[in-house]
């Protein structure tokens, strides 16, 4: 569960927590040494012994980031399961988020997410180590300022900007939605769903479907009884997990045989958790079934 | 007798058709009934057939499963405290199970759910008969029993935080509290054949436990082999209880509570009380799954929480009743 929970700090109501601490955290010496006014942010030195603590933050430093400044990622970002980028994590010294390995290495930019290794925070931010935060966006402008804003504090501003013109650019390829759009519902292991407000629901959208757990689902991350689902019927039901997950409960849900014979399109989370180009292709993959109904 | 036994098999099936009846979509049971019997594949015939039937099924079988071995294991060890969850046998067949989900056996072999069941509930129940053949008394039955409680109980989570899942150590309560949720077929036909199996070992053996309440001198003189009596509870109990943890997890409480609400209505007759046991468990049981989905709760509440309410103090009365008996 925990690599999950860095991921996506999969818990309901996870609202508005996004980008909070970053600049304002910045060692007063730092700021002091350089010149001052409105381009201070930008000019701040660029951090070179980034360790991120976050699976969502190990994709977007190893994407955005020079190689040597990146000191450490999490090992989850090596497991091709659940990372996009576990082959640039290779060469990369991972670690597991616990507060002492993360201070020996003497950080000088740590990127934790909002709602994972919470004490191993706590205690950076106490030693006064700089601390950036990572909420869960809610939707495609919530990406686009996370992308932007960790861009800007690891100093590679133009670099998140491309990232952004081009899901831009992917989400504005996609074709038009069918007049009557295709209804689907989301689901992911122990029958969680993603209902209204939530980023899937508006990448749903975009892709040309009707998301039925918006009408289900009593929050965001809603749990639907399968019997709900059954009832429901979906056009298309998104598998919303790895094919090849070691078993669990939680996974044997989504293989129910009162789901057989349902139109089901596996997508897996690892697509659409994290702010990144990925979620671009799972639109895309998501379009390519609105088109055609049976 | 005749009479209790047709009125509880009454209530089990009116109690059958209330469990279909309710569920968190809703469904109109004749129509759904009318279109599984023509072969229609409507919703309302797949919710029935898929989720809604299995787990009537498996309530009743689970139910049956655990008060029989219950009221066995309190006939065999002349013990009122012995029941499956308490010594230690629901938390063994746990650990078996899991064992055998979680670690890709049951992936490649449907039947390794059933058997690690199996194999951990027959160890544990054989530990347990051997200890009171050595002469443990009520006392150290049952700490003989948070013994292996414990030890099964730590295994379980052991293998649950090793597993490959990331969800493997969450769903600890599961196998600690069970659950009837979203279960389907697939478990009724792997797990109804060895509950069917071991409760049909247990109740051959109505005529030990009854000669038994004489001492198992006297028992054996009347010709009575409590050898077989117990090899048959044995693997009567590992069957019924492994295969029904393997499905549903550990139900608590059922086999502890049950064979003394019966044991009245049954003239305290060891042998009769395994049919009524069985019987009562099955209706408490449907009873307990009823509730939980009656409860507005998400995720829905574990059975065991709901048998261990009634259970728990059920059991503190009992020991203070024992206790006045011995003064």
């Amino acid at each position: 569960m925990r690599h999950l929970l860095r991921r996506a700090g999969a818990w309901p109501g996870t609202g508005g927590a996004a980008m909070r601490g970053g600049a304002g955290l910045l060692l007063a010496a730092a700021l002091g040494s350089l010149c001052a006014g409105a381009s201070a942010k930008a000019e701040a030195p660029r951090p070179m012994r980034i360790v991120s603590l976050n699976l969502c933050a190990d994709e977007l430093v190893l994407r955005l980031a020079d190689p040597d400044q990146v000191a450490s990622v999490t090992y989850l970002a090596r497991d091709p399961r659940s990372s996009n980028v576990a082959d640039r994590a290779r060469d990369v010294p991972v670690n597991r988020g616990l507060a002492e390995e993360i201070v020996a290495l003497r950080p000088d930019l740590v990127i934790v997410g909002a709602f994972t290794t919470r004490t191993t925070t706590a205690l950076l931010r106490r030693l006064g180590l700089p601390v950036l935060e990572l909420g869960v966006p809610d939707s495609l402008a919530a990406v686009y300022d996370q992308i932007r804003g960790v861009a800007e504090r690891i100093g590679v501003p133009e670099r998140g900007a491309a990232m952004i013109a081009g899901m831009k650019a992917a989400f504005a390829g996609l074709p038009p939605a069918p007049p009557q759009r295709p209804t689907a519902i989301v689901l992911r292991p122990n029958g969680f769903t993603a209902g209204r407000g939530s980023l899937v629901d508006e990448i749903l959208g975009l892709a040309g479907f009707d998301n039925l757990a918006a009408r289900l689902a009593s929050d965001r991350m809603g749990q639907l009884a399968l019997e709900e689902v059954v009832a429901a019927q979906p056009d298309l039901l998104v598998i919303n997990a790895a094919s090849d997950a070691p078993p669990s409960l939680a996974d044997e849900l989504l293989h129910h045989p009162a789901l057989a014979g349902r139109r089901t399109l596996g997508l897996p989370t690892r697509l659409w958790a994290c702010a990144g180009p990925e979620l671009a292709e799972a639109a895309r993959r998501l379009a390519a079934r609105a088109g055609r109904p049976e | 007798m005749t009479r209790l036994v047709a009125a509880l098999s009454g209530l089990v099936l009116l109690l059958m058709g209330a469990s279909v009846a309710i569920g968190a979509a809703p469904l109109d049971v004749a129509a759904a009934l009318r279109d599984l019997l023509a072969g229609r594949r409507s919703l309302d015939a797949l919710i029935l057939a898929e989720l809604r039937l299995p787990r009537a099924v498996l309530g009743a079988a689970v139910g049956f499963s655990l008060g029989l071995t219950g009221a066995a294991l309190q006939g065999l060890m002349r013990n009122p405290l012995a029941d499956p969850g308490l010594v230690g046998v629901s938390g063994a067949a746990a650990l078996g199970a899991v064992v055998a989900f979680y670690f890709g056996f049951s992936a490649r072999f449907a039947l390794a759910l059933p058997l690690g069941g199996l194999a951990g509930a027959g160890l544990a129940t054989a530990v347990l008969l051997h200890l009171v053949r050595r002469g443990a008394g009520t006392a150290t039955l049952i700490l003989a029993g948070v013994a292996v409680n414990s030890l099964a109980g730590a295994l379980t989570a052991l293998a649950l935080n090793l597993a490959p899942s990331p969800y493997a150590a969450l769903e600890l309560v599961f196998w600690l509290m069970g659950s009837l949720s979203d279960r389907s077929l697939l478990h009724v036909a792997l797990a109804l054949p060895f509950m069917a199996l071991g409760c049909a070992l247990v109740l051959a053996t109505g005529r030990a436990m009854d000669a038994l309440t004489l001492g198992e001198e006297t028992a054996e003189s009347l010709g009575v082999s409590l050898r077989r009596a117990r090899l048959l509870v044995i693997g009567g109990t590992a069957a019924a209880v492994g295969a029904s943890v393997a499905v549903a997890g550990a139900i608590g409480f059922v086999g502890l509570v049950v064979p003394h609400l019966m044991r009245p209505f049954v003239g305290h007759r060891p042998g009769r009380l395994l049919l009524a046991s069985g019987l009562a468990g099955a209706a408490l049981t449907l009873s307990a799954d009823i509730a939980v989905r009656l409860v507005p709760t998400r995720p829905e509440l574990k059975l065991g929480v709901v048998t261990a309410l009634i259970g728990a103090p059920f059991f503190l009365a009992l020991l203070r009743r024992l206790k006045a008996g011995d003064a």
